[in-house]
């Protein structure tokens, strides 16, 4: 099953990547104008995106099961206050930059090697995080089993 | 640069063909498509920590190839970092970059997702999380986006 799910991830994100890149997206302008609200694109790409996968998940619902995953089941999470903080933090790196996880592959992929210091941004981002999150009582025991550094 | 592709594939080809992927991802795996969480299963590969999610970091490693595959048979060849790399040096340009890409990463991983998990993935299945989380980063970022419009004089 996990070997089904990793190719299946292989050629999906394959497509995903391969349409990304051809929309231009990579391209700091497309989006950087579509948040100055002066080309909807980004807007009409994306609301084609979720409707289309909406119409999908439907169909998928009716149906109740999966391929190889089993039974379905679709992400439901109540908003907490995390979701909120992060997705700011996101929207102000998202805002100066024009670019996001995945974009920043579509940047270096069409010659926007700059892309690639985003991308190492992102890693550490992700990292310090992780340190945020991880709790004091883990911090403490690990320096008192012989204080080898932990990491995050 | 083959010059196969047109500069940009029209939104109401690009848009379904990524909603199919979503679909495709739920309906054969039963996962949940997003980049961001496909960077942090790969950093924990890198620190040698039991990868939980191995799919995401093949699902990443497809996004790779298919960007580049798109990029050999696309017309466009960007320089630089737009209007941004335009108005600042490269000494300023750098750690801008850097930490933009901190404030995406750090964000995505508190809020539980990005542009791809939350704002696709999570959005089409009406997750209140996903709505919220994608309502919030969409307007910080175009009032950032405005406010330095207005105090760069245009330059952004």
């Amino acid at each position: 099953m996990s070997r089904a799910r990793g190719a299946t991830a292989l050629v999906v994100g394959l497509l995903f990547g391969f349409l990304l890149t051809a929309s231009g997206l990579g391209d700091y302008r497309t989006i950087h104008e579509g948040l100055l609200l002066q080309d909807p694109y980004i807007y009409l790409m994306m609301g084609a995106t979720v409707l289309t996968a909406a119409a999908g998940v439907l169909l998928l619902r009716r149906r109740g099961t999966t391929a190889f995953g089993g039974p379905l089941t679709l992400p439901r999470h109540p908003v907490r206050r995390s979701t909120l903080y992060g997705a700011a933090v996101f929207g102000v790196g998202f805002g100066v930059g024009a670019t996001c996880p995945g974009i920043t592959v579509a940047m270096v992929a069409t010659g926007g090697l700059y892309g690639a210091l985003v991308l190492a941004g992102i890693l550490a981002g992700l990292w310090l995080r992780g340190r945020a999150e991880a709790p004091r009582w883990a911090l403490t025991s690990s320096r008192r089993a012989g204080g080898r550094s932990r990491r995050a | 640069m083959l010059h196969v592709l047109p500069h940009q594939l029209p939104w109401w080809v690009a848009g379904p063909g990524i909603g199919l992927c979503v679909v495709a991802m739920y309906g054969l795996a039963n996962v949940k498509l997003g980049v961001s969480g496909g960077w942090l299963q790969l950093l924990l590969a890198v620190q040698g920590r039991p990868v939980t999610e191995p799919w995401r970091i093949w699902f990443n490693s497809g996004l790779v190839v298919g960007a580049v595959l798109a990029g050999v048979l696309g017309s466009t060849a960007l320089h630089g970092y737009g209007a941004l790399g335009g108005a600042l040096p490269a000494y300023l340009l750098v750690p801008v970059l850097l930490a933009v890409g901190v404030a995406i990463g750090y964000g995505a991983r508190w809020a539980g997702g990005c542009t791809s998990g939350h704002g696709i993935s999570g959005c089409s299945v009406g997750s209140p999380e996903s709505l919220a989380a994608t309502g919030t980063f969409f307007g910080v970022a175009v009032l950032v986006t405005l406010v330095l419009h207005v105090v760069t004089g245009g330059a952004l």
